[in-house]
């Protein structure tokens, strides 16, 4: 009798050992799985970042008076300039590189607008294996004050041979894949 | 009450069948997507819609151009491709604005839109039915892509139930030159 109930209880013991085990398990694995996903790589200056369909390395950051093109900037603006070699690594031209880097830490900053070096006008299409020295420009407005160390976070994108509406090959956001910070010189003041 | 054996043995095929057709059903994009004649450098290539007949393909290291009387000379990391064709269009007015080459290794290459206020540019120009167009088609890619090239027209860039033209490109008509100067009566 008294054998039978200790084995009973004994039973109830390791169940309850083992919900607990296997709750702490999966507290800490979520925990783990969300430090990881705010702990974004931070890479140097001119060091190589794969971002799926783009390799960018940006150079250094300045803040301009005037756009790459020789264009003047709108009135009330002024333009923070970042320099890069950028890569498409994906197996068709394309254009759309206009998510790839975002500024971390200047807030309502929109799309920047890129131009190619080697003609000094808009860039349009990067093709494949022909990697191009490149600027992008954001226009911020010229009353904003600016931090010394610009943060880039550069953005990922996957490839998917059947995306989920249409069954068709497309790229689709990732996450952050790097952090660079640039110190932010002051270029040609206005 | 059914037998279980029977009803095993129908379930079982059935489940098959259903799967390899899911399996095999082709994706809305391949259903929707264009219709493609292709052919060779030597012939005219013939679609519903439009034909198109390549005449020359010529590679060069800078391209050179006349752009409101301003001298215009434009550098490639890689070689420029400069296609040649004649355009007809056969049922309605239509323009042809997507051009792409596929390489040796099978990227492609959409024309370059620097070169696009080159003189004679194609995709600038609208194809009436009966009046034959020539013009060029401008290229930019690394030199080892330039082996086997496929040139790929269609009225739109990603057609959709619409023809696409595929035309093979000869490799030895491709001698490359440093310099090539396009003119207004093309190339």
């Amino acid at each position: 009798m008294t054998r039978k109930m200790s084995r009973a209880w004994l039973t109830k013991l390791l169940a309850g050992a083992g919900g607990l085990l296997a709750a702490a398990l999966s507290l800490g694995y979520s925990l783990y799985e969300q430090r990881e996903a705010d702990m974004i790589p931070q890479v140097e200056a001119a060091t190589p970042v794969e971002a799926g369909r783009w390799k960018v390395s940006v150079s250094r950051s300045t803040i301009d008076a005037a756009m790459p093109n020789g264009a003047r900037i709108s009135p009330g603006k002024k333009a923070i300039v970042a320099e890069m070699m950028l890569e498409n690594i994906s197996a068709e031209s394309s254009n759309l590189y206009g998510n790839l880097i975002k500024l971390a830490n200047v807030h309502d900053a929109s799309k920047p607008q890129y131009y190619l070096k080697r003609d000094r006008a808009i860039l349009w299409d990067l093709h494949p294996r022909m990697p191009e020295a490149v600027t992008a420009v954001w226009e911020v407005p010229a009353t904003l004050s600016l931090p010394t160390v610009l943060r880039l976070r550069i953005e990922g994108a996957i490839f998917k041979p059947r995306d989920n509406l249409y069954a068709a090959p497309g790229w689709f956001p990732s996450g952050s894949v790097a952090e660079v910070a640039l110190p932010l010189k002051v270029g040609i003041e206005p | 009450m059914t037998r279980p054996a029977p009803m095993v043995l129908t379930i079982v095929p059935v489940a098959a069948l259903l799967a390899a057709l899911q399996a095999t059903t082709p994706p809305y994009a391949m259903l929707t997507g264009p219709i493609r004649t292709t052919g060779h450098q030597t012939e005219t290539v013939l679609s519903t819609t439009f034909g198109v007949k390549v005449h020359r393909v010529l590679k060069a290291g800078t391209i050179a151009y006349t752009r409101f009387g301003r001298a215009v000379q434009l550098q490639t990391s890689g070689v420029w491709i400069v296609v040649s064709a004649e355009l007809r269009a056969f049922q309605e007015t239509m323009p042809v604005r997507a051009a792409t080459l596929i390489g040796a290794s099978g990227r492609s290459y959409r024309q370059s839109r620097r070169a696009g206020e080159a003189p004679g540019i194609l995709s600038a120009k609208v194809v009436q039915p009966g009046l034959p167009t020539t013009g060029i088609f401008v290229f930019e890619l690394p030199d080892d892509e330039t082996l086997g090239m496929k040139l790929v027209l269609s009225e739109q860039y990603d057609p959709q139930l619409k023809d696409e033209i595929g035309v093979f490109l000869e490799d030895d008509g491709t001698a490359s030159r440093d310099r090539l100067e396009i003119g207004k009566d093309g190339v």
